[in-house]
């Protein structure tokens, strides 16, 4: 079913992945704290490291809970499905993750 | 001459008036009732049960606003908002003129539309009182709200804000899709879904929050604005009616519409239950009696079984709604409380009273899964700290809000489904917010998202500091109550007041 309108109604999406650039955006979700009351949104270089990812990104943002461990976080999963491999430090490209994807660990 | 009767007056008004073009095709006159799929047949067969005129109507709504402004003016006099319950309550009425009055006056906006756009002149002289009422009540919650803005924070630019923070794009984006539609799904939209069948979620619990916490000049504005409000809802449901028995090809649209506005409107009220559950120092009642007295009883049970008559069942996915009554409070209030320091309201751990009210309104869910979220909030306090979400939330493409909502059945699990559409990917909280995405997707993908926004740099900047600039925020909007200067400010004019009293 599409809209129905008066004109042709055919407009881009507002955060399609070429306004990001080279970048995009990456949700990551503590799956067992609920201290987080969601999961959180990146904006993230496609061809950023994982180890910086978590460092720079993840581990400030889930520093909010003072009980997080950076070491703790395990199950690394990609839309609750493709584990990542953080020890050979992909990219996050080569995570499989994409544009508005998500991300779980568990601790 | 004799005097006309109200009814003849009506008639004289609303018909004798009106003309039928021939000029002009009458589809050129009105471009914008057909293409939605509703036929109409016969507009003269709509009946304004109220009859209403320019001249009683003016009458009725002067008396009311003479009252009202008297009220306003003695409470201010008297300095009625020392009387409060705590300025704690005051954060349920920020939530109100932030999110409710701007909705007001794009009713008004819309109303106004469709009093020159409806091809009947009886529907055009209802929709033209609503837009009335509206702007009324538009400028009504103003003047009575206005005067806690000399003491209080959070009340000094509630338009912009509308316009821009992110919990407020919850109810603009709600009503944008409705400003959008097409006249019959706004009528079934606003007119049926909002004022008729989800009204008393919303009105009762701010108007009978604003009594029961000493705040007797916006329930003055509620009596005030209560009689409007019925006759919207006898409207709402009275338009709905019109619509099905015109012609049997309406039901489906209109049974789409009905499940569509179902869910956008709950999503919505999430955050009054979230108000009602958190915000009021003296509560009325909480969101699960308030849902199964005004959703189960009154409209499961008390008008669906009437528009079986016409066709139409309940709204797809009310079931999800009635299990999540346990839950949906505590987890948007949760997301309020993780958020407030980029919110212009206050939020603060419920005190120990409060704790186990809410246990005992919520016996099966709240110790389990809310109360440990408290006490380790709790905690944090206790060691000088404060919790707070340092970073941004995921949000869902339709409702907007935070994705804090959890499986059906299963609270300890975020709930979260996505949509592919040409080659990019869409998220949601629920399965009605998917369905509602997933039969207009051209329409969503347009959304204007606040995180994502803030991360394309339309929104004043990178850091918070600079967003809640942009926003129009002032120090001390948000953040924790008991850090904030409305209570500051509350503790000193009372300690003053007691200290005047002793002397």
């Amino acid at each position: 079913m599409t809209v129905k309108a008066l004109y042709d109604y055919d407009y881009p999406a507002k955060d399609r992945q070429e306004n990001f650039g080279d970048d995009i955006l990456v949700h990551v979700l503590w799956a067992n704290n609920l201290m987080f009351c969601a999961a959180a949104c990146f904006r993230a270089p496609k061809a950023m490291p994982w180890s910086d990812f978590k460092a720079q990104m993840i581990d400030p943002w889930a520093s909010s809970d003072p009980g997080y461990d950076p070491a703790a976080p395990a199950g690394w999963q990609v839309d609750g499905g493709g584990a990542i491999d953080t020890g050979a430090n992909p990219t996050l490209e080569e995570t499989g993750v994409g544009h508005k994807g998500l991300i779980t660990f568990r601790t | 001459m004799a005097k006309l009767s109200m009814r003849e007056r009506y008639s004289l008004l609303t018909r004798d008036l009106d003309w039928t073009p021939t000029y002009v095709d009458p589809k050129i006159v009105y471009p914008y009732t057909r293409y939605e799929g509703i036929k109409i047949h016969d507009w003269d067969s709509w009946e304004d049960p109220f009859r209403l005129t320019v001249d009683s109507y003016c009458k009725y709504q002067a008396e009311k606003d003479k009252k009202l402004y008297a009220v306003i003016d003695s409470f201010a006099q008297g300095q009625g908002h020392l009387l409060l319950t705590d300025a704690r309550y005051l954060n349920a009425v920020k939530l109100f003129l932030q999110g409710v009055t701007p909705l007001e006056y794009q009713a008004h906006r819309h109303f106004g539309f469709l009093a020159r756009h409806l091809d009947g002149p009886g529907p055009r002289f209802a929709a033209l009182c609503q837009s009335i009422d509206e702007l009324r009540h538009t400028q009504t919650e103003i003047h009575t709200i206005s005067q806690y803005n000399k003491y209080y924070g959070g009340l000094h630019n509630w338009s912009q804000m509308h316009d821009r923070v992110w919990y407020l794009s919850v109810p603009k984006s709600f009503f944008d899709d409705g400003l959008s539609a097409g006249p019959f799904e706004f009528l079934t939209a606003i007119s049926f879904s909002f004022e008729y069948f989800l009204t008393n979620l919303l009105f009762v619990p701010f108007m009978s929050g604003a009594s029961f916490n000493g705040d007797l000049a916006t329930m003055t504005f509620g009596f005030s604005a209560q009689s409007d409000e019925s006759r919207h809802m006898t409207l709402g449901l009275g338009v709905l009616k019109f619509m099905l028995e015109q012609d049997e090809d309406n039901v489906p649209i209109l049974q789409d519409w009905i499940d569509k506005w179902f869910w956008r409107g709950y999503r919505l009220l999430s955050l009054v239950a979230a108000m009602m559950d958190y915000m009021l120092p003296k509560k009325v009642m909480s969101w699960k009696e308030a849902f199964e007295l005004y959703l189960e009883e009154q409209m499961l049970n008390g008008l669906f079984p009437d528009l079986e008559y016409y066709g139409i069942r309940p709204p797809r996915h009310v079931e999800q709604a009635i299990t999540e009554k346990e839950y949906m409070s505590h987890q948007v209030y949760w997301v309020l409380y993780n958020f407030s320091h980029a919110a212009a309201f206050n939020t603060t751990i419920p005190t120990a009273e409060e704790l186990d009210w809410l246990s005992a309104s919520y016996p099966d869910t709240f110790d389990r899964y809310y109360r440990p979220l408290w006490d380790r909030a709790q905690q944090i306090a206790d060691s000088g700290g404060r919790f707070f979400y340092g970073g941004l939330p995921m949000l869902c493409q339709v409702c907007q809000i935070p994705m804090g909502f959890t499986e059906p059945g299963d609270p300890t699990t975020i709930s979260v489904r996505s949509s592919e559409f040409r080659q990019e990917r869409y998220n949601f909280c629920s399965d009605g917010c998917k369905w509602i995405f997933d039969r207009e997707p051209e329409k969503y993908v347009q959304a204007w998202l606040p995180v994502h926004q803030i991360y394309q740099g339309n929104c004043g900047g990178a850091s918070i500091p600079d967003v809640l600039a942009w926003y129009g925020m002032q120090p001390g909007d948000g953040g924790e109550y008991g850090a904030s200067p409305d209570k500051a400010s509350w503790d000193e004019w009372h300690a003053q007041a007691a200290a005047g009293g002793a002397e």
